[in-house]
């Protein structure tokens, strides 16, 4: 589809993810997390939004790992999941 | 009645000036005569129009009967004036000529301004395909658009000189606009030597794609797998909620995701999909 030469459609112009790439977790570090959040999907259907805890644990593993650069987790919309708790981190 | 009459009609009217007086070499004026006579039925209706169809067959009109004035013969006889006449029907002519070269030239433009506008949308980054600033500080005020469930699929695919094995976690996914989700792609490296990918994707429906942004995921960088190493890759995505504004969206209810894997090698240059 993208390669057909249609003058004058908008083509689809892939944009680079704005936090950039996540490192390869090599060692599996956060597996069990990834795991935990996989059989949540398959639970409840593959509903994003009931799922969204076992997500930020997951976030959460990996920047605690360094693999992923440390976030305020309301910048990466879990604004509503952190609740009451006092935010600590950085 | 000038110069101006039309050569063709003019000849027609010759032509038929002659049906009537056939062989006739009469001067000028008593040609004129019988137009000039008052009452003009010297012959009966339909007698003269069958006179008129036999003899117009006969008449040419193109032919130059050498014992009848030619047919193209400006209305007076005075040198100046038939200067004139000439003078004006050349004018007449290329005023005609310009007058359909504009017309040709604007049908031309017009099919033209399609490639050269999106040439100047695509240096000027206009057109929609740039999204304004979507700054992570959205992220954080953003509400979801909780009526609004948009399925997102997943779909992997692999270079046929990789030899990843490379599929998405889940098949699909259900998600609102103003949502951050989170999905998994999994990559395996069955060889014995380590190799290097780098990978890019798509999203379909095209204009969808405007609203579809990636918080963080594997793409556009290379990505080493170890021999039978296996690894799971993650992306985190959301929809803009303006997506539920958007007219032309409405109709739109499942967003695939694409990922294409390709080998990195050295000056390798990353097929970016589209019309580039």
């Amino acid at each position: 589809m993208s390669t057909a030469m249609n003058f004058g459609t908008k083509s689809f112009q892939p944009r680079p993810p704005e936090k950039g790439s996540f490192p390869l977790d090599h060692f599996g570090e956060c597996k069990s997390f990834k795991e935990k959040f996989m059989k949540c999907l398959h639970d409840n259907y593959f509903e994003n939004a009931l799922c969204r805890n076992e997500s930020k644990e997951y976030l959460e593993c990996r920047m605690e790992r360094k693999l992923m650069l440390q976030e305020p987790l309301e910048k990466l919309g879990f604004g509503d999941l952190i609740g009451g708790k006092s935010e600590a981190k950085k | 009645m000038g110069g101006v009459w039309h050569t063709a009609w003019r000849r027609l009217f010759f032509c038929g000036w002659h049906s009537f007086h056939r062989g006739s070499t009469a001067r000028p004026a008593e040609r004129a005569e019988p137009f000039l006579r008052p009452e003009w039925n010297g012959i009966g209706g339909a007698e003269r129009g069958l006179r008129l169809l036999g003899t117009w067959k006969r008449c040419n009109l193109g032919a130059r009967d050498p014992a009848v004035q030619p047919s193209r013969r400006p209305k007076s006889s005075n040198p100046f004036r038939r200067a004139q006449e000439e003078e004006w029907r050349r004018r007449n002519k290329t005023a005609l000529t310009y007058v359909a070269a504009v017309a040709v030239g604007m049908l031309g433009v017009s099919y033209a301004a399609v490639p050269l506008y999106r040439l100047y949308c695509q240096t000027t980054g206009l057109g929609g395909s740039v999204v304004a600033g979507h700054a992570s500080d959205q992220i954080e005020n953003m509400v979801p658009v909780k009526d609004r469930i948009i399925k997102v699929t997943f779909n992997a695919d692999v270079h046929a000189s990789l030899q990843w094995n490379f599929r998405p976690q889940q098949t699909e996914i259900f998600v609102v606009p103003g949502e951050t989700a989170l999905a998994f792609y999994k990559a395996k490296n069955p060889t014995d030597k380590p190799v290097i990918g780098i990978s890019t994707y798509n999203v379909v429906p095209f204009e969808a794609g405007q609203y579809f942004n990636k918080i963080q995921c594997f793409c556009f960088e290379e990505q080493r797998l170890n021999p039978q190493e296996e690894v799971d890759m993650p992306v985190f995505f959301y929809i803009d909620p303006e997506f539920a504004e958007d007219p032309r969206m409405i109709k739109v209810d499942v967003i695939t995701l694409s990922y294409t894997f390709f080998e990195a090698k050295e000056g390798y240059q990353l097929p970016v999909p589209g019309y580039n």
